[in-house]
């Protein structure tokens, strides 16, 4: 019996192993999908946000700001990418500017410290391809960007190095109590017992609350938002986030650059009922290409790689839903985390664990918070270059020439207590196939190598869930 | 490693351009990345290679073994399962190579040829709307696949875009036994040869649903059903046009890219039309020493003129090397001017100072024509004319100009003309 | 009767043909004969590959000698299935011999070594 079972391996639910895993307790983390890191983890604007945004005295607000802090400490301690971007929040006239006062204050109120105006030419000069018709901008140089998967794998492979256990493909089909036990059934098949349960299971919260509850007090809104993805070569184009005047619906379409070097433009906020249908629009690409000459000039479309969709997990409650279930004890509800979710996280799991559980829990002698990274061959020196190949030749063999990724690195990501086997989970851990081609010319080479280290036939490794084989059928086989 | 020459890709263009570069002063390497030489020629099984060059019909690997069987007896050297991964110039070139048994380690070179190839457009470059399943990769992955690790990508399959590669992977899905539902082409007309569209898709009855394109994509992890519908002259979507399809594979044929992005940092000056370097009748980049040939220069559709085409670029390079010396900067370069009815025309420049050989311009024009004229005008003087039948974009061109055409050394025009009866 | 498409040369006429063999449409004799052959007995060059038991190069592109009946396209390719490559190739080495005793030849179009080239 597990004294915690986390629902859902999104950036939150690892957060929250990780900070469980500092105490002696046992976790194990749920994830219904092939990897951990899915749905809105991979599919966000990847913002460390400062904190302008959020209604005052709301725990998005609270927690945004607080998290902007925690995520320098987690750069230290699990080296994950952080990109000191700031951002900018623009103006194009009078009333956008008086907007920009409110929101100023506002942040003031939600304890952001880094905040300034700028006027055109101050913008302009730290800016260059600012669109023209801006005329003043807020400038938050707390802003950050950080490469979001990546940041729930090193928390997860943190938790685990420190105890906690996953696993994967196991979807939880019900939660019944039993006096003091849960009983979780996962896949309709097995039963795994907890005497708590801490459910971090983003867009399907509300779903998995109610195999529990009769009453569940939220309900989840899916709202999609789609992106382009611009190749890196954009480097350097755009330095700050930029934001145009939040609306309703959002922070609306914004311009970010990206830790790679790539830039971002959306997302798009479309409330639709499905909560799993990520799909791309003429509509909604239409949509950011008009809304961002607001904002930017010269942006090259020409040089977009790729398009995707995330839906957010928005809910009727309109703050983070954090709180323990008022039908069962020891059941704790994470839901509602749509933006500034990503942002959030580190705090979300540090109020949950010290203020809402009311557990006496008793801190590990030996908790190591740190992680280290295995390294990106093509981001070192020629000298520390040539000292890897000697230990492994595999350095030599470049599989994504796009990215310049090579097969150690892949190996390094087939690998490990969160290895992946899978195309798309090599490309989250490892990058090969982000790149201009789109894997066109590396997937071959990364098939053979995911073969060769799992001992499967090509026609086994699959693009990402379990039966999503790249190859279906080898020809001139007998059956 | 110090080299004369280093010509990075040993498919077609690499190939060709060695054998025509070779020379005992000169020391030559060629760089592959693949574990052999031929390039995409290895996984090209299909018939239509070598009507030019040999007067024969050959499939791909054949027309290669031609090359590669010469190659081989010059000895001239080569490394396999290496890449290139930067290049810097100073005077000379720098580049920086990679491989499993070699490690990371440097070649200086006096001459460098680019001979890369292409690669091919991708569902978000053309950004394709819908979900994002497994099951939607370029043709010439699924040929690659197909071909030389003998799997099937699908069992039922649609194909976006009608260009030879397209058509020819229709074929041979259904020959190794997937059924290929239908061929969407945005265009009102195919881009692929007449016997491509006979013998690929009549003799299958496959449908070929031209003006059309895909709207929709639909398949969580895997794709399960795709949405074409009808396009107007901009190329919108024209509504109630919807026709769906259950297919597990979507492949797209929507155009191939010089690969050439390892040279971004030299800076060379590229052409938007061709989307590659702006070379001489040298095959000459602005970048001293830097030729390119075959698809990373532009995009054919015929080997035959990848390998005429290389063959000049390793010419030009071994001039080059051997004439470091008495080398000069010209000053008397003229860009060619064309019209509106040519696409773009290779080379872009050319180099007055030493033209001792005829030119061959390569081009393709915007629309199809059925009769057309050539007029090329220097100086004000129409220097040459030729006439041309049954040109359409998805066929390169060629006209040449000879030395003893030139009245001076003043830019040159080409001007296509339609012929309307 | 039959219409199709002339492939003989790049103008690719509009032919017509009927049950009695006459042809229209077409601009030369060529496509009479093309239209003729292709309602009384199309033939197609096949171009295909077969399995090796090498693990570097597992299939060998091959090709019909000459143009095979078209309706014993799908035939051949049967046969060609259980095809098994054990020894050295060159271009032009038969692997099936008068295949469907249509005096045709399946050869090799690549040259392959079966000895192993890579290190794993």
């Amino acid at each position: 019996m597990y004294d915690y079972i986390i629902i859902g391996a999104g950036i939150v639910g690892t957060n929250i192993a990780r900070k469980l895993s500092q105490y002696n307790v046992s976790v194990l983390v749920l994830e219904k999908e092939n990897d951990a890191a899915n749905h809105q983890t991979t599919a966000n604007s990847a913002i460390i946000h400062s904190g302008h945004d959020p209604k005052e005295n709301t725990l998005k607000a609270k927690f945004c700001v607080e998290g902007n802090t925690l995520y320098e400490q987690m750069e230290k301690e699990l080296q994950i990418p952080l990109l000191k971007t700031g951002a900018f929040v623009v103006a194009h006239n009078h009333d956008e500017e008086l907007m920009l006062k409110d929101l100023y204050e506002r942040a003031i109120r939600n304890g952001v410290t880094q905040i300034e105006f700028l006027n055109k030419e101050q913008a302009s000069s730290l800016e260059p391809n600012l669109a023209d018709s801006i005329t003043q901008v807020l400038s938050l140089p707390s802003t950050k960007v950080t490469y979001p998967w990546e940041v729930a794998f090193a928390c997860l492979e943190n938790a685990i190095e420190n105890g906690a256990d996953f696993k994967k493909n196991s979807e939880v089909t019900s939660i019944k109590k039993n006096q003091d036990v849960f009983e979780i059934e996962i896949n309709n098949n097995e039963i795994i017992l907890a005497k708590s349960v801490i459910s971090a299971a983003g867009i399907f919260s509300d779903q998995v609350a109610y195999l529990l509850e009769k009453n569940v007090p939220y309900q989840i809104f899916p709202r999609k938002g789609e992106y382009f993805v611009l190749d890196r070569k954009v480097k350097g184009l755009i330095n700050h986030v930029l934001y145009p005047l939040p609306t309703k619906v959002g922070k609306g379409v914004l311009i970010i650059p990206q830790v790679h070097g790539n830039i971002l433009l959306g997302p798009t906020s479309t409330l639709q009922d499905e909560k799993e249908l990520a799909s791309n629009t003429k509509v909604g690409l239409d949509q950011i290409k008009r809304d961002v000459k607001a904002i930017a000039k010269n942006i090259p479309f020409n040089l977009v790689i790729r398009t995707f969709a995330g839906i957010r997990a928005s809910s009727s409650f309109e703050d983070f839903y954090i709180q323990e279930s008022k039908e069962y004890t020891n059941f704790f509800h994470v839901a509602g985390i749509d933006s500034p979710g990503l942002t959030a996280a580190p705090a979300i799991a540090e109020y949950l664990v010290d203020h809402i559980l009311n557990h006496q829990l008793i801190k590990k002698e030996n908790y190591n918070p740190l992680r280290t990274k295995k390294p990106t061959f093509y981001n070192l020196d020629f000298e520390k270059q040539q000292e890897l190949l000697k230990e492994n030749p595999r350095y030599g063999n470049l599989v994504c020439k796009c990215e310049k990724i090579t097969e150690a690195e892949i190996i390094d990501a087939i690998n490990g207590p969160l290895g992946n086997d899978t195309i798309k989970g090599i490309k989250k851990r490892a990058r090969a196939g982000s790149g201009l081609c789109q894997g066109g010319y590396c997937e071959e080479m990364i098939l053979k190598i995911i073969a060769r280290e799992t001992n499967q036939s090509l026609d086994q490794i699959n693009y990402y869930g379990l039966n999503t084989p790249i190859l279906a059928k080898e020809t001139k086989v007998k059956l | 490693m110090i080299k004369d020459l280093v010509i990075i890709g040993g498919g077609a263009a690499g190939l060709a351009a060695a054998l025509s570069a070779n020379d005992p002063k000169i020391d030559i390497l060629v760089i592959e990345r693949e574990r052999e030489l031929g390039g995409i020629l290895n996984q090209c099984i299909h018939n239509g290679f070598g009507l030019h060059v040999f007067k024969e019909e050959l499939t791909g690997p054949e027309y290669s073994a031609r090359y590669m069987d010469e190659f081989m007896n010059l000895n001239i050297e080569f490394l396999l399962n290496t890449t290139v991964v930067d290049v810097k110039k100073n005077d000379d070139f720098e580049l920086t190579v990679s491989s499993f048994d070699q490690g990371l380690f440097k070649i200086q070179s006096k001459a460098v040829i680019l001979s890369t190839g292409c690669y091919e457009r991708t569902r978000g470059s053309i950004t394709l709307p819908g979900e994002r399943p497994k099951g939607i990769m370029p043709a010439g992955s699924a040929q690659r696949y197909l071909n030389i690790d003998g799997y099937l990508v699908g069992k039922s399959v649609f194909i976006l875009g009608s260009g030879d590669i397209g058509l020819i992977m229709a074929r041979r899905m259904t020959l190794e036994g997937a059924k290929v539902l239908g061929v969407a082409e945005i265009m009102p007309y195919s881009n692929g040869l007449t016997r491509n569209i006979v013998q690929c898709l009549h003799d299958y009855d496959i449908p070929l649903y031209l003006s059309h394109t895909v709207t929709d994509i639909k398949g969580k992890d895997r794709l399960e059903q795709i949405t074409i519908q009808e396009v107007d002259q901009n190329f919108n979507p024209i509504e109630n046009t919807q026709k769906v399809f259950d297919v597990d594979t979507l492949l797209l044929s929507v155009g191939l890219i010089p690969d050439i992005s390892l040279f971004d940092s030299l800076e060379f000056i590229k052409d938007p039309m061709t989307k590659s370097a702006i070379v001489n009748q040298y095959y000459e980049t602005n970048v001293q020493g830097l030729f390119v040939c075959g698809n990373a220069l532009h995009v054919h559709d015929l080997v035959d003129y990848v390998s005429i085409e290389s063959e000049k670029a390793g010419k030009s390079a071994q001039n080059y090397i051997l004439n470091l010396n008495s080398k000069t900067k010209s000053n008397n370069v003229h860009e060619i001017k064309y019209n509106e009815k040519i696409r773009y025309v290779v080379p872009q420049l050319i180099d007055f100072q030493s033209i001792n050989a005829p030119i061959d311009f390569s081009f393709r024009v915007t629309k199809k024509m059925e009769k057309a004229i050539f007029t090329v005008i220097q100086n004000n003087q129409v220097i040459y004319t030729k006439k041309a039948k049954h040109l359409a974009p998805a066929e390169m061109e060629k006209i040449t100009v000879k030395p003893e055409m030139l009245i001076d050394q003043s830019q040159i025009s080409i001007l296509l003309e339609e012929v309307l009866t | 009767m039959r219409d199709m498409i002339c492939i003989a040369c790049p103008i690719g006429c509009h032919l017509h043909i009927d049950d009695n063999l006459k042809v229209t449409g077409n601009l030369c004799k060529k496509g009479e004969k093309y239209a003729i052959e292709e309602m009384t007995h199309p033939t197609r060059i096949l171009t295909t590959t077969v399995k090796t038991n090498n693990k570097d190069t597992p299939r060998l592109s091959i090709k019909s000698r000459n143009p095979l009946p078209k309706e014993l396209l799908f035939h051949a390719l049967q046969i060609l299935d259980s095809i098994i490559i054990k020894n050295n190739v060159k271009i032009g080495d038969i692997i099936v011999k008068d295949i469907l005793n249509t005096g045709i030849d399946m050869v090799a179009t690549k040259n392959v070594a079966m000895k192993s080239l890579t290190k794993e």
